[in-house]
């Protein structure tokens, strides 16, 4: 019940090869069904990873077994040398922050509101804190705004700060969900489909903010449909078809890889361009 | 009457009610996950109706006719009160927030409860059912009543009825179907509205068996008979596994034995002695829901259903 | 959608606007002339020159339509009267005069046996009433205009008959703020709305028979719908806004003078009660109305709170003999009810939702089992069974004696008055809990939970933990009641502690309240327990019906307007999800003698 706001662990190392995220033999089983079989996958510190693959590959799946909203049949996943907590929230506490593919704002709430509550986690007011309405209070509520202020500036919602998220236009609203996934100030932000659905510009806007991001100092893993999206983004890129990675690396190795063509296009085509981006759940 | 036989006969009776009346909410709750909060009051105008089928018939009919008449007019009454619920209170709320189906459904058993206390002749001090002649049966140790009997016919008969109509005809294959994924159901052609009001019914139908049931071993239908009862019953359907009509049943029996297991033993336990009799049967009832739904929340048949991002 | 359309009534405008003046005074010196010949018909309506019973609502209907004319003809200065626009809000008031005399004169017909029983009087009271009425539907209004409904059949086309004058009528205005006056000028207005609500509310709990009762019910909702419409309902919540303090100060006092303006000590303990249960359903609305989880036990933890302090507070039939003081007696009755909030929210919560309300069922009942069960025959003697605790001894504060009548000047407190304001100070404190909680992280997370629960885990939130933090929370406000309410009615039993009773509290009332009168609002559950606890005391050929109307009301509430009579913004937007995007900010009802800065507990104004 104190007031301060309790810091982030940020990861310190500057090394790009500085591990943040291992998964090693990551398996996921549902009954008889093996969504996700034997995945290793490593995030480094300020890398952004792409994580591709044609619906129903377990992307999400995947996402899902490193946010401890399922919890791994087989294999581990750490975050800065640690297992993680098979608990969403206390994942989110250690530092992993998420979007969903379907866009899972809190409709009936501001979007101020939804981006203060992202920062739930880094916050410490509870309830006798906030019956007691000591000076402490205040001044943590204050800088709550302030900082879900600052946020919202950074992705240029702030002129709507009041206004009811479920009112937002599609693309604003995945750019909030972003925010309010940054509020609690992630080392790594795991973005589900973030341009799903979005137009030409809005997609290229949002790699200039996932760039952005990336210079905050957060690294990023990122699923997506969309090809150009993923190869001017991101440093590496892995491929999942059904629940098995097949091979990841820079974009020319992903491009070039008659696997990776095969799974999308079904024939040997040149060059992987963009697959119907089609929003059908990916399991 | 401490005999181990009889208490697990007594049990497995008492067991087959709640496991009737658990196959209603069971079905509910696995096809549109709602909890009919007046699926007891159903169970409970089921008893009424098949009362009044009984007055209207003329004085002396035998009940081994009468009977089979009262079934059918309870069920006629069960049915048609759940199939009007389904159809006004419930299906203009299907897309509502879950809170407003729970309160109508809270609001509909208050109101069914109180329609028969205040209108139905003679309702509020309960009205005496009609007994089958004859018994008591003994068989070993264990003393049957007529009304056992009747229950313990009727629970096998519904419950091998109800599992070749699930699993061998086209509308019961549709009810699983809908019961797994409603749109995609919807998609392959199934009338999911009709689903829904077949399962309303069926529960209602098996209820009003149950009712008729406790008519006949109580010897009396009152209108607060429903409460209790559907609790307890939903308790079994739990217990059982919800949505799964085995693990009603099942569940059913389950608790009914440990009901009056514990009814008749807690108290020889040392220094427990007052806390067994029939009042305490409740109590225990319900504790053995929370300890249920701290062990294995999923019950006995049901399985664990994973979490969808 | 604000386009002006031809009247209903093809009037020339001046004649409609005459006929709304001319009617509403009409109406009004109808009330001085005798409506009937016998004083058989309770309120003595027989004399000429003094309005008596029903025949004041109808004088204070005339009287408001007179006034509210004067904005329809432009008079300088009483614009503010209707910030949005004098024409709809009119009709509205004239369907309240015609409403409530109409009632009234049909009550005279039915119970004295026909129309014969109604003096010249009572017909001119009849014609009178209705000239406003017609007046107004001549005027032009700004209602949305709908087709009949293609499909639906016959109950649609019922239905949009119905609706007909709601839609005449209109949305309530969405008004743009207007420059502050005087801050004097403010408190000014602050108090005298309090005061204005006290003596409404005051002359409702009054009412000595139950068609007055009805008469006050049709007016007091006709006239806050005009108000409402008139826009004054929305200025004056702008005002309370800047205001909060002073606001909160005024409803207390004015709560606080209640058991002074009576002379005798019976309403005073119909205030009591009706504070008891008003408070314990704000403590539900903590659980139900922000945190979303459907308690159907509640009144068991009442209950644990009552019993507890009871057998604490040195009654001769408890069996622990301490007698502890008032304040010892209420952290004991909290701590006993947040116990068992913990322990029955720790193994369900993790659940289910549908599995909660069932436990809570089950849980409700089996209190009141084990409570009936504990009088050392059927188990360990501890709340003595049936008989309950009883002869709890009156409570001594600072050396004021509850028990005792004091007088203050010319003011007499009876028994039933101090505790009135005991339990005013309690339910001020559940206020202050409830709105502080409401606006601040926890509450932030618990709406959070409510909406997308695996969306607020991935946010951080812990949703066990705080779910139980507002079950335990609500548990232990219900415990506090409980404490008040043991040493208002000397006595603890097992009775009134069932899922559906016929005396309240029971655990049905409780959630109707919530329900009926707004999830998540503070002023919601205060006006929902005041009107379900008023309505059978003073309707009593409803007593017997009570519990069918409960469940009548809650079904056709969940189908018509889920988010209750005081609207939650968010609620209402969740239940009507389909209708359009820009949805008209919730109307908040200033309640009478309610402090209601929480309904407007949205989360977007800055300060506590």
């Amino acid at each position: 019940m104190t007031t301060q706001t309790v810091p982030a662990p940020r990861p310190e190392g500057t090394a790009a090869a500085t591990p943040l995220l291992e998964a090693s033999g990551v398996v996921m089983r549902f009954g008889g069904l093996t969504a996700v079989n034997n995945v290793d996958l490593t995030v480094n510190t300020g890398e952004i990873v792409g994580l591709i693959g044609p619906n129903g590959a377990g992307k999400t799946t995947f996402f899902n077994c490193l946010t401890g909203l399922y919890v791994p049949t087989e294999g581990t996943v750490r975050y800065q040398g640690t297992v993680l907590p098979p608990k969403p929230h206390l994942v989110t506490s250690a530092g992993i922050a998420r979007t969903f593919q379907n866009i899972r704002l809190f409709a009936n709430m501001t979007v101020l509101e939804n981006v203060l509550v992202g920062r739930h986690t880094r916050t410490k007011e509870g309830l006798l804190s906030a019956l007691l309405r000591g000076p402490g209070y205040k001044k943590a509520e204050a800088e709550g705004r302030e900082k879900a202020m600052e946020l919202l500036e950074f992705i240029g919602l702030d002129h709507k700060a009041d206004h009811l998220s479920r009112n937002l236009p599609y693309g604003e609203q995945r750019k909030l969900e972003i925010a309010r996934a940054m509020a609690s100030e992630p080392g790594l932000l795991l973005l589900d489909e973030p341009t799903a659905g979005m137009n030409p510009q809005e997609t290229r806007a949002a790699e200039e903010l996932v760039f952005a991001i990336r210079d905050k100092g957060i690294s990023i893993l990122v699923i997506e449909h969309d090809m150009r999206f993923i190869f001017n983004l991101c440093d590496r890129t892995a491929v999942l078809v059904q629940g098995q990675k097949i091979v990841e690396g820079d974009k020319e190795t992903v491009q070039n890889d008659e696997r990776v063509i095969t799974a999308y296009l079904g024939a040997p085509l040149e060059g992987a361009t963009d697959t119907a981006a089609s929003t059908e759940a990916d399991q | 009457m401490h005999e181990l036989p009889q208490q697990l006969a007594n049990g497995l009776i008492l067991g087959s009610l709640y496991g009737l009346i658990a196959i209603g909410y069971t079905m509910v709750y696995g096809i549109v996950q709602l909890i009919n909060f007046a699926h007891g009051e159903i169970f409970m105008t089921g008893g009424f109706g098949a009362l009044t089928t009984y007055l209207i018939l003329p004085p002396g009919t035998g009940l081994w006719l009468a009977l089979p008449l009262m079934l059918l007019g309870g069920v006629l009454i069960s049915v048609i009160v759940a199939v009007a619920a389904e159809r006004f209170a419930y299906r203009p709320l299907r897309g509502a927030p879950k809170l407003a189906p729970l309160i109508t459904a809270i609001g509909l058993s208050l109101a069914l409860q109180q329609v028969v206390e205040q209108f139905y002749p003679g309702a509020k001090s309960g009205r005496s059912f009609p007994q089958l002649p004859g018994g008591p049966y003994h068989i070993g140790s264990v003393t049957l009543q007529p009304a056992d009997i009747f229950l313990f016919v009727a629970a096998p008969l519904c419950m091998g009825a109800l599992a070749a109509f699930v699993g061998k005809t086209r509308t019961g294959r549709g009810m699983q179907a809908t019961a797994q994924d409603p749109d995609t159901a919807k998609l392959m052609g199934i009338n999911t509205d009709r689903i829904i009001v077949i399962a309303f019914a069926l529960g209602a139908a098996f209820a009003a068996v149950a009712a008729v049931g406790w008519g006949l071993r109580y010897g009396q239908v009152s209108p607060t008979m429903g409460f209790l009862a559907g609790l307890k019953a939903f308790t079994a359907a739990v217990l059982g596994g919800i949505g799964n009509i085995y693990g009603a049943m099942l569940g059913g029996l389950v608790l009914g034995v440990a009901e009056a297991l514990a009814t008749a033993y807690i108290q020889e336990i040392p220094g427990m002695h007052q806390l067994g009799g029939g009042s305490w049967a409740n109590v225990w009832a319900f504790v053995l829901l929370i300890v249920v739904l701290l062990v294995r929340p999923q019950g006995l048949l049901g399985e664990r259903v994973a979490d969808r991002a | 959608m604000t386009t002006t359309k031809s009247p209903a009534l093809p009037l020339p405008l001046p004649a409609a606007k005459a006929l709304v003046l001319a009617g509403g005074l009409a109406t009004a010196a109808s009330t001085f002339i005798h409506w009937t010949w016998t004083s058989e018909f309770p309120g003595d309506l027989t004399v000429d020159g003094y309005p008596g019973g029903l025949q004041i609502l109808t004088l204070a209907a005339g009287l408001l339509i007179a006034l509210f004319s004067l904005p329809l003809y432009g008079v300088k200065g009483t614009r503010w009267l209707t910030p949005a626009g004098p024409n709809a809000p009119v009709l509205v008031l004239g369907a309240a005069a015609a409403a409530t005399t109409w009632f009234t004169l049909i009550a005279i017909a039915t119970e004295l046996g026909g129309l014969a029983n109604l003096e010249p009087g009572g017909w001119i009271a009849g014609v009178a009433s209705l000239l406003p009425l017609i007046g107004a539907l001549g005027l032009p209004q700004t209602g949305p205009t709908v087709g009949l409904p293609s499909s639906g059949g016959v109950l649609a086309i019922t239905r949009h008959y119905l609706g007909s004058f709601t839609r005449l009528v209109g949305p309530n205005p969405d008004l743009a703020p207007v420059k502050p006056l005087n801050r004097w000028v403010e408190t000014l207005i602050i108090i005298a709305v309090a005061g204005l609500g006290l003596t409404v509310f005051t002359y409702g709990i009054v009412t000595e028979y139950g068609e007055l009762f009805i008469g006050f019910l049709i007016l007091t909702a006709l006239g806050t719908w005009a108000l409402m419409r008139a826009g004054l309902v929305s200025r004056l919540t702008a005002l309370t806004a800047r205001h909060r303090g002073t606001t909160t100060a005024a409803a207390f006092a004015a709560a606080a003078a209640f058991p002074f303006t009576q002379s005798d000590d019976h309403f005073a303990s119909v205030g009591v009660n009706i504070l008891i249960f008003a408070t314990v359903a704000l403590g539900l609305n903590v659980v139900v109305g922000l945190a979303g989880l459907l308690d159907l036990g509640y009144v068991a933890f009442l209950g644990v709170g009552a019993y507890a302090a009871a057998l604490v507070s040195g009654s001769t039939s408890s069996p622990v003999g301490l007698h502890l003081p008032f304040w010892g007696a209420a952290l004991v009755g909290m701590a006993a009810a947040l116990v068992f909030g913990v322990v029955i929210g720790a193994p369900t919560l993790r659940l289910r939702g549908d599995y909660l309300a069932i436990v809570t069922l089950g849980f409700g009942e089996i209190f009141r089992i084990a409570v009936n069960s504990l009088d050392g025959v059927s188990g360990p003697k501890v709340t003595n069974g049936p008989n309950g605790i009883r002869n709890i001894p009156d409570l001594d504060i600072l050396g004021f004696d509850f028990g005792q009548a004091h007088t203050f000047g010319s003011f007499t407190l009876g028994r039933f008055a101090n505790y009135f304001l005991l339990m005013l100070l309690v339910t001020a404190f559940v206020v202050t809990v409830f709105s502080r909680a409401n606006d601040s992280r926890i509450g932030r997370a618990w709406v959070a939970i409510r909406e997308d629960e695996t969306a607020a885990q991935a946010m951080g939130i812990n949703g066990f933990k705080l779910k139980l933090l507002a079950f335990a929370l609500g548990a232990a406000l219900a415990g506090l009641a409980g404490t008040v309410m043991a040493h208002v009615s000397y006595s603890v039993v097992p009775d009134p502690y069932q899922f559906a009773g016929a005396v309240p509290p029971n655990s049905a009332f409780l959630v109707a309240a919530v329900v009926l009168g707004g999830m998540g609002t503070i002023a919601g559950p205060l006006l929902g327990a005041t009107l379900l606890y008023l309505i059978p005391e003073k309707l009593v050929f409803l007593k017997e019906y009570q519990l069918l109307v409960f469940g009548i009301a809650l079904v056709l509430l969940m189908r018509l307007r889920p988010e209750g009579l005081i609207a939650n913004r968010r609620a209402q937007l969740e239940f009507h999800d389909k209708d359009t995007d820009t949805a008209a900010p919730a109307e908040t009802d200033d309640a009478p003698a309610s402090t209601d800065p929480g309904s407007t507990a949205g989360l977007t104004t800055a300060g506590a």
